[in-house]
């Protein structure tokens, strides 16, 4: 169906825009201000937005881009000085809600589901950060007292001319209420009046004026009602807030704007103001009509070319890609090593046959690569959250991202970003100290410091979370763990066990799901999100010091380049990015340490020795070291000699994973990853280097 | 959009296109092997295919009635010895193969031979108290030929989570 094609792209550009969008206020927020540059693109992104927005015929969501793109269209004439120190905060903070807006519309159109008309109080702090900016651009006025007149919530060009002009406020009903019925709805005055009735249900007469006043049996107050609102002034700011639950019910209703009227000393010069700032909002609102084309043509250009340089492409396609790709794989090393061939000297095929060979890995290198994504897109939404929640809990905290251009699997960038943003959050909650005085006492910076780093080790890709906080509490963990049920109180546990319990189903800390958390909170869900990917999570943490989540994910998906080792009847292919090389040894070489095992001195350094046939209880394999060949394994930080029996040669392998009721069994603890089928039908076993070792040696 | 479909799945259609409702077969077919001399029966619903050879890659830290793997067109079996898994000693030699498949899960059980497909009716199903744990053996039953007594094999419990 072509309309949701247009549907699914508008919801894809908006939500990379708004990704853009987001980055350029954050990093905008930590030098407190816009460059011109920035201003810029934040008017051609609003401005998009509200185009396409409109298109699709989601007019709040274009009514929200246009008063931004106003307001934006202002510190672009004046320059970013007209916004006051004082007032760049809530600029800041605007922006994000608007994003954050934005989001959750968005949510609501992929999900069909019908958007929130109500925009009203959305648009009217806009409008007063507007105000509270010109007001400062026009004269000195203190701040407090934004002006309705700039407050026109309809596409700012058409309505110029008619500024409201409210009435002088009066000090003793300061709680306003201004409220526009809907164009061409007729009898606004009674419509009005039906609001009066409504009101004098809850509020009594002495509480609340109203304007124009006739309403109830003038039909001329209708014109007023039209050009200025009828205008509501409470004594009580609650009878205000039940008003507008009352406004927000009532039909044909375009917009209400509440305000709160604050007499300033001088009270001649108010009128003054009102003219005055009046003069302001309308050529400003003029101009903008002829400065929109010129942007519109500018944003066209470059955004032409944005487009040219992607694409996006329909998951599905590229996971028959690499269906497809791992077959050639395959069968090309069938043709080539095909037992037919066995002992014919053949150079022309031979040549060929290289030349296939190369192009199948060049096919191969870029096939897989149409899927990797950097993880630097879900890394850069932590920024944004750890800035949310620095302000919410009064923590100084700096996020580093480390490795992120590392290209991991688009399935797996999907499925971590939750778990990610959890262990983001639990450092930010638990982690980092509440009391910066802490901190300075244990020799800590100030400034919590949380590194979130990504690294490829071949087989694997490492996802680490580091903070520097307090640590884990283990007695805290303990009690809690006994509270829940989840542990015993007479058995002692070790500090591994402990933090364990950490990611025990129903251990949760936080019952409730903030704005920040995922669809569910648990340390337990990162583990069962994590593992449904094949990968592992284990926490590590030093009281004191802080705490390292570390999350594994194997390349299950890949093609990779391995060699293939034989023990006895085995065979077992080991990534080639953890071998670091392969050496004949001799008894002789070979030392022991105190209880026993085997080590060997390779250039100047000691590394065990692990039998795979001992190991893994293998039937056969060879006996004496001079039979076989040691294999100087590498991953992460362990290293260690490997003995096999042969080298069978270096292949590309097709990556199979167990089937479900193998991984039952937990193989993947010992060391050992999937399998893989070679080009005669036999079956590999894939050997992870790192877990092998920690099985191993514990 | 999607119930339509979902209810579909669920209907039969007879041979006159008229819709079925299913309430559940009184009788469902059984594969019956033999292992020992005692005849198994597994619901023929989870029987994917039955192999005369095939190689066992051997695959280590696995339990001991687990073979090893195997390479079925492209997918990877696990092979359990069946007889192993039941508490029996282990023959060797060559055996047959049942693949079955229960719920996106898969195994090959090794077995001596197998016999034939039959309709068994559920009420001639008796369920028998098991010694073992696993409960491997859901039921027992009385074969309708009159050939003997069978043992009926219970797929959740040996491929279930």
């Amino acid at each position: 169906m072509s309309s949701n094609d247009i549907l699914d792209m508008y919801i894809y550009e908006t939500n990379t825009l708004l990704e853009q969008l987001e980055n350029i206020v954050l990093d905008a927020e930590k030098e407190n201000t816009f460059s011109e540059e920035n201003v810029n693109e934040i008017f051609r992104i609003m401005h998009t937005i509200k185009g396409s927005s409109a298109m699709m015929e989601f007019d709040p969501l274009a009514t929200v881009s246009h008063r931004i793109e106003d307001m934006f269209f202002i510190i672009r004439e004046n320059g970013m000085a007209v916004v006051s120190d004082a007032n760049r905060p809530a600029l800041f903070d605007l922006m994000l809600h608007s994003i954050d807006y934005f989001r959750v519309e968005m949510e609501k159109v992929e999900a069909e589901q019908p958007l929130n008309k109500d925009v009203d109080s959305f648009l009217a702090n806009i409008n007063s950060l507007i105000a509270k900016i010109k007001g400062e651009d026009s004269e000195e006025a203190p701040p407090p007292a934004p002006e309705p007149a700039a407050a026109e919530p309809v596409p700012a060009a058409e309505t110029s001319g008619a500024v409201p002009r409210s009435s002088e406020g009066n000090p003793d009903f300061r709680y306003e209420l201004r409220v526009f019925f809907d164009e061409g709805c007729g009898m606004e005055n009674l419509r009005a009046y039906m609001l009066v009735s409504a009101i004098q249900g809850f509020c009594a007469a002495s509480d609340f004026l109203f304007e124009p006043a006739g309403v109830e049996s003038d039909a001329s107050t209708a014109e007023q009602v039209i050009e200025n609102g009828f205008l509501m002034q409470f004594r009580n700011p609650e009878d205000r807030e039940k008003a507008i639950a009352e406004v927000r019910s009532a039909g044909s209703v375009r917009s209400y704007q509440p305000h709160d009227f604050e007499p300033a000393p001088p009270k001649v010069s108010i009128p003054a103001e009102a003219v005055a700032a009046a003069e302001p909002p309308a050529p400003a609102v003029k101009s903008a009509a002829p400065a929109k084309s010129a942007p519109a043509k500018g944003q066209q250009g470059s955004a032409q070319h944005q487009k040219e340089s992607l694409i996006s492409v329909n998951l599905s396609k590229l996971d028959e890609l690499s269906a497809i790709v791992g077959e050639i794989v395959i069968t090309e090393a069938m043709v080539t090593a095909s037992p037919d061939l066995k002992g014919l000297h053949l150079d022309a095929f031979s040549k060929s046959a290289r030349q296939l060979r190369k192009l199948t890995d060049e096919l191969q290198d870029v096939s897989m690569s149409l899927r990797m994504i950097p993880v630097s897109n879900t890394f850069q939404k932590m920024n944004r959250i750890v800035r949310d929640m620095c302000k919410k809990l009064n923590k100084q905290v700096k996020l580093t991202l480390i490795g992120e251009n590392t290209e991991v699997d688009k399935t797996i960038v999907d499925s971590i970003g939750d778990p990610i943003m959890h262990m983001v959050r639990n450092s930010m909650d638990h982690g980092i100290e509440e009391n910066v005085q802490d901190r300075i006492d244990a020799g800590k910076d100030p400034v919590g410091e949380i590194i979130l780093s990504a690294e490829d080790t071949g087989s694997e890709v490492i996802i680490q979370i580091k903070d520097d906080g307090a640590g884990v509490n283990d007695e805290a963990v303990l009690r809690k763990a006994i509270n829940n049920g989840i542990a015993s109180p007479d058995v002692e546990y070790s500090h591994k066990e402990i933090l364990n319990f950490l990611m025990a189903p129903g251990f949760s800390t936080n019952k409730e799901v903030t704005e920040f958390s995922g669809r569910g909170v648990g340390m337990d869900v990162v583990k069962s999100g994590v593992e449904s990917l094949g990968g592992s999570v284990t926490i590590t943490s030093e009281q004191g010091k802080g705490m390292i989540t570390t999350m594994r994910i194997p390349l299950t998906m890949a093609i990779m380049d391995g060699m293939e080792v034989s023990v006895g009847k085995s065979i077992f292919t080991i990534p080639i990015n953890n071998i670091r090389s392969s050496l004949k040894i001799t008894e002789n070489d070979i030392l022991h340490d105190s209880v026993n095992g085997e080590m060997i001195k390779i250039m100047d350094g000691y590394y065990p020795i692990i039998r795979a046939q001992e190991f893994y209880n293998l039937p056969e394999g060879a006996e004496r070291v001079e039979d076989g060949i040691l294999m100087w394994l590498e991953s992460g930080d362990c290293s260690y000699g490997l003995f096999v029996d042969e080298l069978l040669g270096e292949q590309q392998i097709v990556v199979k994973p167990f089937p479900t009721y193998v991984n039952n069994f937990d193989i993947k603890n010992y060391g050992i990853t999937g399998c893989s089928i070679l080009g005669d039908g036999n079956i590999s076993i894939i050997l992870d280097a790192g877990g092998l070792y920690t099985a191993a040696r514990g | 959009m999607n119930t339509a479909k979902e209810d579909v799945l669920f209907q039969q259609v007879d041979d006159e296109g008229v819709v079925k409702e299913i309430t559940g077969p009184e009788s469902r077919k059984y594969l019956i092997f033999i292992i020992d001399n005692l005849k198994i029966g597994i619901d023929a619903e989870y029987v994917v295919e039955i192999l005369n050879s095939y190689s066992a890659t051997y695959l280590p830290m696995m339990p001991d009635y687990i073979e090893g793997i195997f390479n079925m067109r492209g997918q990877i079996i696990p092979i359990m010895d069946i007889r192993q898994r039941l508490g029996k000693y282990p023959k060797g030699g060559e055996s047959l193969l049942i693949v079955l498949d229960y719920n996106d899960t898969q195994l090959g059980i090794q077995v001596d031979a197998v016999e034939l497909m039959m309709d068994i009716p559920n009420a001639s199903i008796l369920p028998i108290p098991s010694r073992s744990a696993q409960k491997l053996v859901s039921g027992m039953c009385t074969l309708p030929d009159g050939s003997g007594t069978m043992l009926v094999l219970d797929c959740e419990q040996l491929l279930g989570p």
